[in-house]
């Protein structure tokens, strides 16, 4: 199968910036996949997503091939602040969210079908008419996500998009990401959200100091977690990983919301 | 008051075209208009134009408080400092041509001022994108024009953020000048910082979503335009193509 994003010993350095933000990083992003990158802050996650789909292009080192090709519409970003996402000129979220068709030149009847989708998509058909400067920062979060979708990307990056979302509507956008990937395209995920990751990924990246220190499935790459250990230790049940939400869940269900 | 302001009014209804040619005839207009009576027209023209938007008190009063300190350095300029003859006014003894010089520069001011107010309060800048868009312009104009009448509404709310988060971490508003000059400083740091650290990432979320791609943007919802305003704009360009002919046939006279 052919890598959709091919990242090969690609270095990356913010200008001024003392030590690269990802060094001698090597990835292969392939169609179906939800790769999650997980690590402390500053660990290189966010900058992982930006050179990956081409926003942050002037790699200081390694080679970077495939889909990246912003012009073409062929990546979704959606960054971790939902607000500085909105181009403020949209009076409505169905705006809002056909704008990135739009800009691609469909024909109106193609954009608003592609808007509908996207807003059926993240369940959020019913804020279509709502004004994007009056929404909570939960739904404000699922807008941009849709925004992102509305584009039909190949990749799709999603940097902490569960950062404003209650834990109900976290969940629904984390369980939406496999079906993206059935469907074709490949989700990139920077998270500290190890739970859910690991309920939804195919494929785990830990990452530190702007290198990856661990890939593979999720269930070994995820488990190294203070509460994974200590609920281990405590003779919780596998599946691993676990973190406290997942925790919960399986020890007292019943409590979990 | 400015930025805009929703509202269903006649200049709401119209295409914003029509709307930003009118406060371009106000701007060409003043400055082919050179007596007092004839600038003071032009500034009752501006009037009635913010009264049709709906929005004269409002940018009435906005326009007073900004072209006030133009008016006082004006008085003070040609009508304290200004040649003879001189007139009476209370204890004051005024120069005449001074005067109608500060009265034709100032209504000037003012007529400009309200126009441009009146034409940001009833021109919604999505309207604006899309009448661009329909009519071919490239969308990073149309962007770049649209957010820079948006531009001072969105400070003001992030002021307003900041200020709340400011007040609730101890900072006392009020007080002496020098008390509010000094509560400047945390407002305007973390004001220009705050946008400065914003702008790269919603560059970089325009960017993805196609607005810098190069293809030609679907217009999803153009204001109509009517044979009527397009032969409005036309008078309009006509009025002010006389106004200046009239200015320089006086001139030549």
């Amino acid at each position: 199968m052919t890598a959709l994003v091919a990242l090969n010993r690609v270095s990356f350095s913010y200008p001024g910036a003392e030590r690269p933000a990802l060094e001698a990083v090597s990835l292969e992003v392939l169609p179906g996949e939800v790769i999650a990158a997980t690590g402390a802050a500053g660990a290189g996650t966010s900058t992982l997503l930006l050179v990956a789909t081409g926003f942050a292009p002037r790699i200081v080192g390694g080679t970077l091939t495939g889909v990246r090709t912003i012009a073409a519409a062929r990546c979704g970003v959606v960054f971790a602040r939902p607000w500085t996402q909105l181009t403020g000129l949209c009076p409505t979220v169905r705006d809002e969210v056909a704008f990135g068709p739009a800009s691609r030149g469909l024909a109106r009847a193609d954009v608003l079908a592609a808007a509908e989708r996207a807003l059926e998509r993240l369940g959020i058909a019913h804020l279509a008419a709502r004004d994007p400067a009056q929404l909570s920062g939960g739904e404000l979060q699922r807008v941009v996500v849709a925004a992102a979708l509305a584009l039909e990307p190949e990749v799709l990056a999603l940097d902490d998009p569960a950062a404003e979302l209650d834990p109900e509507a976290a969940d629904a956008l984390y369980d939406a990401l496999p079906g993206l990937a059935a469907a074709g395209a490949a989700v990139l995920l920077a998270t500290p959200d190890l739970g859910r990751a690991a309920r939804v990924a195919t494929r785990a990246v830990a990452m530190a100091d702007g290198r990856i220190v661990a890939e593979g499935a999720p269930e070994k790459v995820l488990t190294g977690t203070e509460v994974a250990r200590l609920a281990r230790a405590a003779g919780c049940p596998p599946p691993w990983p676990m973190d406290l939400a997942a925790l919960r869940r399986r020890v007292a269900p019943d409590t979990a919301r | 008051m400015i930025g805009y302001v929703a509202g269903h009014s006649p200049l709401h209804r119209a295409h914003p075209y029509t709307t930003l040619a009118a406060a371009a005839a106000l701007l060409l207009g003043a400055f082919a208009l050179t007596r007092p009576a004839e600038v003071w027209l032009l500034v009752a023209a501006a009037a009635g134009f913010a009264a049709v938007g709906g929005v004269l008190r409002s940018s009435a009063r906005t326009a007073l408080v900004l072209s006030l300190p133009i008016w006082v350095l004006l008085f003070v300029l040609h009508g304290l400092l200004g040649a003879d003859p001189r007139v009476a006014l209370g204890p004051l003894a005024l120069s005449a041509p001074g005067l109608a010089r500060a009265l034709v520069l100032g209504g000037r001011v003012t007529a400009i001022v309200l126009g441009f107010l009146t034409a940001l309060a009833a021109t919604s800048p999505h309207r604006l994108v899309e009448a661009m868009t329909a009519g071919g312009a490239p969308f990073g104009r149309a962007f770049l024009l649209a957010s820079t009448l948006t531009v001072l509404p969105r400070m003001r709310e992030r002021a307003a953020q900041i200020l709340e988060a400011q007040q609730c971490r101890g900072l006392r508003l009020g007080g002496s000048p020098l008390a509010r000059l000094r509560a400047l400083g945390p407002l305007a740091l973390p004001l220009v910082l705050g946008a400065l650290a914003e702008v790269d990432e919603q560059v970089l979320a325009l960017d993805a979503r196609g607005a810098a791609g190069g293809a030609r943007r679907t217009a999803l919802d153009p204001p109509s335009d009517s044979a009527a305003q397009r032969a409005l704009r036309w008078t309009l360009l006509l009025l002010v193509v006389a106004a200046y002919a009239w200015k320089f046939w006086r001139m030549r006279g």
